[in-house]
């Protein structure tokens, strides 16, 4: 894929042959000596264009966007450009193993559902970055609730896993044994939900200091704002800390290990709560950016009577394209993008939507997408991991009936 | 029922001038729902944002004066022990002075009460003394919990919007003022600095466009069951 750059003078120089005395010059272009490499090696894009081919039948695709994703053959870019396809094509990769680690830090994953959200992965991202700082040696334990797939993969190396019954002062009482116990260098904890209420009940409970909603985290400093961010304090990171979201970067490295750690606590009970009860989110009724999942209409769509009985078997939250908005077809508060909602949501499924740069801003976060449009050249097919070229008005029927038929 | 609700000392975010904390004047709103007598309490030195909470549906508001760097606990502390309140309501933040969220664990902890963060909703409980509390959770789920009082619980921003402001309320309410002891606040090693705005890290995609996942034409039915087991295989959803 690259070849050394060679200096055309400095090697036909090399080639002269030394001639008679009448000066003609004279060369011998079939010896080759090895000249000297000038500069960076030269690329070849022929040949990483062709890298990137997508080998499947049908019409050509590109994946130009160098992630290291594993697809079968040779399509690795970065890979390529190294001139080492050899390697990029074991796709599993090593898994790091820390057998005694020099000091621990926790990570609180609360991770709703059994999954990882993205603040999830920031945070034990925070924590792998606090656990190689000053020549490593660190490991990153997860504390969970329940079972999560794919923390290894998120940079935990161990995980502890503190049983709930619901009561958040019994959580954070086991979680205030497990630190008296494993003495951790630092404890990171999500600026949100029940992992923030978490932070703050150890902080009180231990009576230390916490650094609450971090906005720059490094292995040196710390940095949160204060006085309505007129100012802000920076420190050597605390015990406990709290990160803001998006603060932190994911772990990209090799996955750990995520092995279990047993700690056994007495679960207490608190006196006080006499009763919890988890109600679920109604996808109908909620706003959209609150929700997980949007099901979404565009201009593509018709029968709108369709679309909405759809959205609610699909327990999703109806959303809209501005065009369809602007047609008073679906309300306003429905609208999806730069001037409506900017969704936070896990999952989009879009209907009839071209995928307009004002659209696409607006699901810019949304892991999942699935697409339904006839265009296949449409931006909304290229953003969508699921794309089905078909006519919106034949899936949602055929969608409908397989919805019933799966619930009864 | 006897309810207090804790009024700090907040900021405007691009004025600067004291306001009364949104979240607040929303605790005062599920606070004025349930019934009963609702004051406000304040400790500190800044009275001017404090007394909007009057405007929005308090009767009575109490101040503690404090000089303004002064650790407000232990002063709250005596004050609530001596008022012996059924519910004790907070924002969940501060708003412009260290923001930590700290005060109502650490008033918790030193009055002995438990404590119920991110409520959105308050209904009173079937038993006497007893509160219920919808708890904001993500992804629009909520956490009922019963609990008996007294308890002290904090408000999240999803909860109702505040009542509408009234001026000639404002004017109309009561105003008590106490003397109280000032504790010294813990000094702290922290380096302050003017503010720096850092970027947030970019809200990206990490799914691929894959081109296995590309399907030109399928039939309808074909088309539906790929989108359910792509939504199943991924944990977003489970139908039937
Ligand atoms: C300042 C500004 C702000 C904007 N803000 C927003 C915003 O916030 N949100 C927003 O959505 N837009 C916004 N827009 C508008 C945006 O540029 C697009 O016009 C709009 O998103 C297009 O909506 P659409 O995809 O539904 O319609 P179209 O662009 O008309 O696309 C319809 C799509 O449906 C497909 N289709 C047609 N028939 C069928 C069928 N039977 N089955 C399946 N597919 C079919 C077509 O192939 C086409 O791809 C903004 C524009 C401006 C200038």
């Amino acid at each position: 894929m690259t070849r050394p750059r060679i200096d055309p003078r400095a090697s036909r120089t090399e080639q002269r042959v030394a001639s008679g005395e009448n000066g003609r010059r004279r060369y011998d272009l079939s010896s080759r000596t090895a000249s000297n490499p000038i500069g960076p090696p030269r690329r070849d894009p022929r040949q990483e264009w062709a890298a990137s081919l997508i080998d499947r039948p049908g019409r050509r695709r590109y994946d130009r966007s160098q992630r290291p994703v594993a697809r079968g053959g040779a399509s690795n870019v970065e890979a390529a450009r190294v001139g080492s396809a050899a390697e990029a094509v074991s796709t599993e990769p090593t898994v790091r193993i820390i057998e005694e680690p020099a000091f621990l830090v926790f990570a609180f994953v609360d991770a709703p559902g059994g999954r990882l959200s993205r603040f999830d992965r920031q945070v034990l991202g925070g924590a792998r970055l606090l656990a190689d700082a000053g020549g490593g040696g660190g490991a990153v334990v997860a504390i969970v609730a329940e079972e999560i797939d794919g923390l290894g993969a998120a940079g935990a190396d161990r995980v502890m896993s503190l049983p709930t019954n619901g009561s958040a002062s019994a959580r954070a009482a086991a979680l205030r044994a497990a630190i008296e116990t494993h003495a951790p260098r630092h404890v990171l904890f999500a600026e949100d939900g029940d992992a923030a209420d978490c932070a703050r009940r150890l902080s009180v409970a231990l009576g230390e200091p916490l650094f609450s909603n971090v906005e720059h985290l490094t292995a040196r400093q710390v940095v949160r704002p204060n006085r309505g961010r007129r100012a802000e304090l920076a420190a050597a990171p605390p015990r406990l800390m709290t990160l803001g979201e998006d603060r932190a970067k994911m772990h990209a490295g090799a996955p750990g290990e995520a092995r279990p750690l047993e700690f056994e606590t007495a679960p207490s009970d608190d006196q006080a709560i006499l009763s919890v009860e988890i109600i679920p989110g109604d996808p109908a009724r909620l706003a959209l950016s609150e929700t997980d999942f949007v099901v979404s209409a565009g201009n593509g769509v018709t029968d709108f009577e369709g679309f909405r009985e759809l959205a609610a078997l699909m327990k999703g939250t109806p959303g809209a394209s501005r065009v369809v908005c602007d047609a008073g077809l679906m309300p306003r508060g429905a609208q999806v993008g730069a001037s409506g909602t900017v969704l936070a949501a896990d999952c989009y499924f879009a209907l009839g939507i071209s995928g307009a740069p004002q659209h696409l801003q607006g699901i810019a976060a949304c892991e999942q997408v699935i697409a339904v449009n006839t265009d296949l050249h449409a931006a909304m097919i290229e953003r969508a991991g699921l794309a089905i070229v078909q006519d919106a008005q034949l899936v949602m029927p055929a969608l409908i009936k397989l919805l019933k038929e799966r619930q009864s | 029922m006897k309810s207090v609700v804790l009024l700090s000392d907040a900021r405007h975010p691009v004025s600067g001038r004291a306001v009364l904390s949104r979240l607040e004047a929303q605790a005062i709103g599920l606070g004025t729902a349930l019934g009963g007598t609702l004051t406000g309490l304040h400790a500190g030195d800044c009275e001017d944002g404090v007394q909007e909470s009057l405007g929005h549906g308090l009767s009575a508001l109490d101040i503690l004066s404090l000089p303004p760097e002064a650790d407000p606990v232990s002063a709250l502390t005596d004050f609530l022990k001596a008022q012996k309140a059924d519910l004790i309501l907070a924002g969940r933040r501060g708003e412009g002075g260290f923001d930590s969220g700290l005060l109502p664990y650490a008033l918790a902890e030193a009055l002995g009460l438990p404590i119920l963060a991110d409520a959105v909703a308050l209904t009173p409980g079937e038993a006497t003394d007893t509160l219920v509390v919808d708890q904001a959770l993500a992804k629009g789920a909520r956490r009922r919990v019963t609990v008996r009082l007294p308890a002290l619980v904090t408000v999240h921003p999803l909860a109702p919007a505040p009542l509408p402001f009234a001026f000639g309320a404002m004017r109309r309410g009561t105003i008590r003022r106490h003397v109280a002891e000032a504790a010294d606040a813990s000094t702290d090693p922290v380096e302050e600095r003017p503010y720096r705005a850092r970027p947030k890290l970019m809200r990206t995609s990490s799914a691929t466009a894959s081109a296995e996942n590309l399907h030109v034409g399928p039939e309808p039915e074909e088309a539906a069951r790929l989108i359910l087991d792509y939504l199943e295989s991924n944990g977003i959803r489970r139908y039937g």
